[in-house]
């Protein structure tokens, strides 16, 4: 009779799921590359860079932290799921965001969909980093 | 640039194929399950579409 042998978390594992998740978020698709998932690393970053970038080329809303509005902070939240894709948004969007037209509405929903979406591969890239996810 | 709809699909299509990739492992799965998602989340954004059409009036 077999046993299976069940995976123990070592601090080590940690410290790499923490590393890709890091890398993750700062560049989408890195943490995946660190550990190898090509295919998976090309997808992530391709989804991640045509959601912020048609986005802020649609001129969509890029949430300031300053904003003292709730709704606003989230969004800034969510933004910030995109990594270096925020802090370059000025570059991407010279123009700055105009809401007053549905192209900008649409381009806020995408930056914000992008940021949320690279949150669910950062996680998968820590739990792959630590094992826990084959 | 992009309307609603061509908007829609292109959200459709990224998210389809980031949720295949998150939890399917075989290229095969995650090609099935790209497809049915896809077609499912533009099926159903037309669908509540037209349910919500008769409060426009």
């Amino acid at each position: 009779m077999s046993e299976e042998k069940k995976h123990v978390t070592t601090m080590a594992d940690t410290g790499r799921g923490a590393a890709a998740a890091a890398a993750a978020w700062i560049v989408p698709g890195l943490g995946h590359a660190i550990l190898k998932r090509w295919a998976s690393a090309a997808v992530y970053f391709l989804s991640v860079s045509v959601l912020a970038i048609l986005g802020m080329a649609m001129r969509g809303n890029v949430f300031p932290f300053s904003s003292a509005d709730p709704f606003d902070r989230l969004g800034f939240f969510a933004d910030l799921g995109t990594g270096a894709f925020y802090f370059l948004s000025k570059t991407f969007e010279a123009a700055g965001p105009d809401v007053s037209h549905a192209a900008g509405v649409y381009g806020t929903m995408l930056i914000a969909t992008a940021g949320v979406l690279n949150m669910l591969f950062i996680l998968e890239a820590f739990d792959i980093g630590r094992k826990t996810k084959p | 640039m992009l309307n609603h709809f061509q908007t829609l699909l292109l959200f459709a299509f990224i998210a389809s194929l980031s949720f295949a990739f998150l939890s399917k492992r075989r290229m095969g799965e995650r090609l099935r399950y790209t497809l049915w998602a896809f077609l499912a989340f533009v099926l159903i954004a037309i669908a509540i579409g037209w349910l919500m059409y008769p409060f426009t009036r």
